[in-house]
C-alpha cells in the first residue's frame, strides 16, 4: 500500500532532524497505526545511519602545501596576466601528464661538476620526453613513496640503456635538500631536466648530487651505469640540517625498462 | 581571541592576503576534500579537484558574491568540478558496469563493513546530481536551506531529491544483496 507523500515528507524530515515538535507528534501518530510507514521509517533511519558513518577522510598531509606553493603572490585584482589559472585548472600541479603532452616549459640544463670535463656525455635531450607524463607502476621502475610533514611525493628509478633516471615527483613545505649518493665510482652524473620551474639549484660532485627543492618540483636526475651493474643509490631528505627522510632506491641488472 | 568568520577572511583574501586565504583553505580543504572523494571514488581525482578547486576559489575572488556565505561558493564549485571531473574521464558509465551485480544475493547478512563498502559502491551508481545532494547532507551536513543555497534550487526541491536519491540508493544496496 503507498504511504501519504505527506508521512514519507515528514520520516525525512525527521531523519534530516528538521522537523518541528508540531511535526514530530503528527509523525508519531501517523507511525502508530501505520506498519508500512513503520518499515520505512526504520528503512530510511538505517540508509540514513550507514551514510552518516561513512568515514571521514584526511587529504594527503602535504596538499595544502601543494596548493600554496600554485598560488601566485599577487591576488587576482593586482595581476595583469588572468591565463595562468587555466593552464593550472588544466593540469593541477599534482598531476603533470597533460600540461607536458601539451608541451609546457622545460628547461634541461647540465651543471658545473668535477666529473663533467672527463667523461663522454650521453645526449639526454632526447630522453627529456621520459619525464614527461606521470610515471607508472611497472617491471623495471622501482618506485619510493614519501609521505612526510616536510616533503612529499614519489621518487621512481628506472633506466634507458647505460642511463639510470631517478625522477623526482615531489612537493616542500619548505627548502628541502635532496642529497643522492653512490659508491659505485663507474657511475657518473650525466645530466638534470626540470620540469616547468626555473631555477633549480643543483650541485654534482663525484659520488654525490645534490638538489633543492622549495615548493612543487618535478626533476630528473640522469646517472650514467656504463657498466650496468647492480648500483644502490641513496637518497637523503634534509630541512636544514636534519634528515628527514632516508631511503635507497637500487637498479637491478636485466630490469631494463628502456 | 575570536577566529575570524569566512567573510572576514574573504575580504582580506581579495585584498592579497595570502595568509586569510591559508585560513581559509586549512578550514575547508577536508571537508572539500572528502566531498570530492564521494563523487569521484578516487583519493587521486580527489586531490587533483581540491587542488583545483581551491586555486579556482583564489583565481575568482574578486567576483565573490558577499551575499552568499563561503561555504556554499566553495562547496558548489567542489560539485561542479567533480561532475566535470567525471564527464571529462568518462568514469560514471564504468563505475556503473564495474560496481553492478556484485551481491552475495538479498539472503546474504551484511556486517558494517559490508554495508559501508555497499554503500560506498551504490553511492557511485546513482547520477551525480543524486549523489551530490547526499554528499551535501551526509558528508557535509548541511541543512535543507543550505543545500537548496549551494545547488541554487528551491528547498522543496532539495527535499524531493534527497528521498528519490535515498530511494535509489536502497535499490542498488538491494541489488547488491545488501539490503
Amino acid at each position: 500500500m503507498a504511504i501519504d507523500p505527506n508521512i514519507v515528507e515528514l520520516i525525512n524530515a525527521d531523519i534530516d532532524g528538521e522537523i518541528s515538535p508540531e511535526q514530530k507528534q503528527e509523525l508519531e501518530a501517523a507511525l502508530a497505526g501505520n506498519p508500512a510507514a513503520q518499515a520505512m521509517y526504520t528503512e530510511l533511519s538505517g540508509l540514513s545511519s550507514t551514510l552518516d558513518e561513512l568515514p571521514d577522510l584526511d587529504p594527503p598531509p602535504h596538499l595544502k602545501h601543494a596548493i600554496m606553493a600554485a598560488v601566485p603572490a599577487a591576488p587576482p585584482a593586482a595581476r595583469s596576466d588572468g591565463h595562468w589559472i587555466r593552464s593550472l585548472f588544466a593540469a593541477p600541479a599534482l598531476r603533470y601528464a597533460g600540461m607536458f603532452a601539451a608541451g609546457a616549459l622545460l628547461t634541461l640544463s647540465l651543471v658545473s661538476s668535477d666529473q663533467l670535463s672527463e667523461r663522454a656525455f650521453t645526449d639526454v635531450t632526447g630522453l627529456v620526453g621520459t619525464i614527461s607524463s606521470e610515471v607508472p607502476d611497472g617491471p623495471g621502475i622501482q618506485i619510493t613513496r614519501i609521505d612526510r610533514p616536510e616533503v612529499a611525493g614519489r621518487v621512481s628509478l628506472r633506466n634507458s640503456g647505460p642511463l639510470l633516471i631517478v625522477d623526482f615527483d615531489l612537493v616542500s613545505a619548505g627548502p628541502v635538500d635532496i642529497v643522492a649518493s653512490y659508491s659505485d665510482q663507474t657511475v657518473w652524473f650525466n645530466g638534470f631536466a626540470q620540469l616547468e620551474s626555473p631555477g633549480a639549484s643543483i650541485s654534482a660532485e663525484s659520488g654525490r648530487v645534490t638538489m633543492q627543492i622549495h615548493g612543487k618540483r618535478r626533476y630528473a636526475l640522469f646517472l650514467r651505469n656504463a657498466s650496468e651493474r647492480e648500483i644502490a643509490i641513496n637518497l637523503q631528505f634534509k630541512s636544514g640540517d636534519n634528515v628527514v627522510y632516508d631511503t635507497d632506491v637500487t637498479y637491478a641488472q636485466g630490469a631494463d625498462g628502456g | 581571541m575570536n577566529k575570524p568568520d569566512d567573510k572576514e577572511l574573504m575580504e582580506r583574501c581579495v585584498k592579497g592576503d595570502r595568509q586569510a586565504f591559508e585560513t581559509l583553505l586549512v578550514r575547508y580543504e577536508k571537508p572539500v576534500y572528502n566531498a570530492a572523494y564521494r563523487m569521484l571514488h578516487n583519493a587521486d581525482d580527489a586531490r587533483d579537484v581540491t587542488q583545483t578547486v581551491f586555486l579556482k576559489v583564489y583565481e575568482n575572488l574578486d567576483q565573490y558574491d558577499p551575499a552568499h556565505r563561503f561555504f556554499s561558493w566553495v562547496y558548489r564549485i567542489a560539485l561542479n568540478e567533480s561532475i566535470n571531473w567525471l564527464k571529462k574521464s568518462n568514469r560514471q558509465q564504468a563505475l556503473d558496469h564495474d560496481t553492478a551485480d556484485q551481491g552475495d544475493g538479498p539472503e546474504a547478512m551484511a556486517s558494517d563493513e559490508q554495508l559501508g563498502e555497499g554503500m560506498e559502491a551504490a553511492l557511485m551508481r546513482i547520477s551525480s546530481d543524486y549523489r551530490a545532494v547526499i554528499i551535501l547532507k551526509h558528508v557535509l551536513g548541511c541543512s535543507y536551506i543550505e543545500i537548496s543555497e549551494v545547488l541554487d534550487i528551491p528547498e522543496k526541491k532539495v527535499k524531493s531529491r534527497l528521498y528519490t536519491a535515498r530511494q535509489l540508493l536502497q535499490e542498488r544496496l538491494t541489488q547488491q544483496g545488501l539490503h
